[in-house]
């Protein structure tokens, strides 16, 4: 049982208030009392791992619900918070740039396939996307970013409908088709949702809207692309998988 | 061992200089400006809601008082004079939520609350030394919600957050020599805890 009159010194020792005297008095009694020592070691233990706990961050939405009900209550201007808004669009020009690798990867893999010799493409250089928009290069806000991020996905899908023709008659009529249906429903849909967005700029539904539509329509295109080179290499089953997974999302 | 990790300062330069910034940020709060009261936000939230964990033991429920606290903050801009830093300022707020809310709770469900000076296994004959078993961080954030909810918070601000004795007083509103005792005792009812006797 550690010593009753060295506990509070023990305290003040963890604490790092002890004084010079009473700690010169206190090390020396540790030295010879194995249940004080045992005492000390056991409350250092406590407090070293109390100072290492981590700092928990609050989840973002936490922020997002703060902000808007404070706007709701009429106790701050209107202009919304930057942070998340910021982040989403990051997130979206990091989602597009995956995308484009992977349409890179796609059409490397068919033009090895088509013929051997010619050099693969690349996705670096942004080509003149196919009869949309030029958007800016620069990213000082969100608006921009966005921009940026639809443009490669439009690169993306010019590189990947141009391929696609390529060896378009591999397919045959009746899935040629459906791909072609599903692509005319896509290209609506977009045609739609850059409309509204063209009458709301500010409105992060309809940017969000679009960008999803771009990325499905890639996807679709890759699976296009992925079905051609099963088809080639006479692998039915792969064909049939290919047709029956629904469209990522 | 234990130094300071608040944005209360102690003295000097430092500490008038971030006072100022503290009296600036909500003056442009008072005026409505979102972004000034985001900044203070991002200062403060990581803190808070790390005592608001420990002291709920529930995530969930952080989440959701760390919104009120936050709301309640805004609310009470007006009353802050500057006195303390913004900082120590919060904490006192959200110790307040936190204990609110711990009471509320236990009325509702019929538990019986410890007084804040209850003294517990002191006499620590019999038990085993923690030394010899392994103390995890995990361990210890289980043990912490078994505390006394007055001990409790004084253990988080100081042996946790890091405060000074003095800083912990002035957050909960006690005696620097109040605040010692209570970290002391959360001690030696955690090791109590921790080493199997209850």
């Amino acid at each position: 049982m550690a010593c009753e009159r060295y506990r509070q010194s023990i305290q003040e020792l963890i604490d790092g208030t002890l004084g010079p005297i009473r700690k010169a008095e206190l090390e020396l009694h540790l030295d010879q009392c194995d249940d004080c020592r045992g005492f000390a070691d056991d409350l250092r233990r406590i407090h070293e791992t109390a100072a290492s706990l981590d700092e928990l961050e609050p989840p973002d939405r936490v922020w997002l619900q703060i902000a808007g009900r404070l706007r709701q209550e009429g106790r701050v201007a209107v202009a919304p918070a930057v942070a998340p808004r910021a982040r989403r669009s990051a997130a979206m020009l990091a989602i597009a740039a995956a995308l484009v690798l992977s349409v890179a990867a796609s059409i490397v893999v068919l033009m090895r396939v088509n013929a051997p010799q010619q050099a693969p493409a690349t996705a670096a250089a942004p080509a003149a996307p196919g009869g949309n928009a030029a958007a800016p290069d620069a990213v000082e806000d969100v608006a921009a970013e966005f921009r940026l991020a639809e443009q490669h996905l439009q690169n993306a899908i010019s590189k990947l409908e141009a391929a696609a023709k390529t060896d378009d008659d591999i397919i045959d009529a009746q899935t040629a088709a459906a791909l072609q249906k599903n692509l005319q429903v896509i290209d609506q849909a977009i045609a739609e949702s850059r409309s509204a967005l063209q009458q709301e700029p500010q409105s992060t539904r309809a940017r969000d809207s679009l960008f999803e539509l771009l990325r499905q329509k890639v996807v679709l295109l890759q699976d296009t692309i992925a079905l051609m080179n099963e088809m080639r290499k006479g692998d039915s089953a792969g064909a049939a998988q290919i047709l029956n997974s629904p469209n990522k999302s | 061992m234990s130094s300071s990790k608040v944005v209360a300062h102690s003295s000097g330069a430092p500490a008038a200089a971030s006072r100022q910034g503290d009296a600036a940020l909500v003056e442009r709060c008072r005026q409505g400006d979102l972004g000034a009261f985001e900044e203070i936000y991002a200062a403060h939230s990581g803190r808070l809601y790390s005592l608001v964990c420990r002291m709920l033991g529930n995530a969930a429920d952080a989440e959701d008082l760390l919104q009120d606290i936050f709301l309640s903050a805004h609310r009470k801009l007006d009353s802050f004079r500057g006195d303390s830093a913004l900082g120590t300022w919060l904490y006192r707020l959200a110790v307040n939520h936190c204990l609110d809310y711990l009471r509320s709770r236990a009325a509702r469900t019929n538990q019986l609350t410890s007084a804040l000076d209850q003294e517990f296994g002191l006499d620590d004959a019999g038990s085993r030394r923690l030394a010899e078993q392994t103390l995890t961080k995990l361990d210890l954030e289980r043990a912490l919600t078994r505390l006394p909810e007055g001990c409790r918070a004084a253990f988080v601000l100081h042996d946790v957050q890091g405060l000074e004795h003095r800083e912990v007083a002035e957050v909960l509103g006690i005696a620097e020599g109040t605040s010692k005792s209570q970290v002391h005792k959360a001690r030696l009812r955690l090791r109590s805890l921790l080493s199997g006797r209850t």
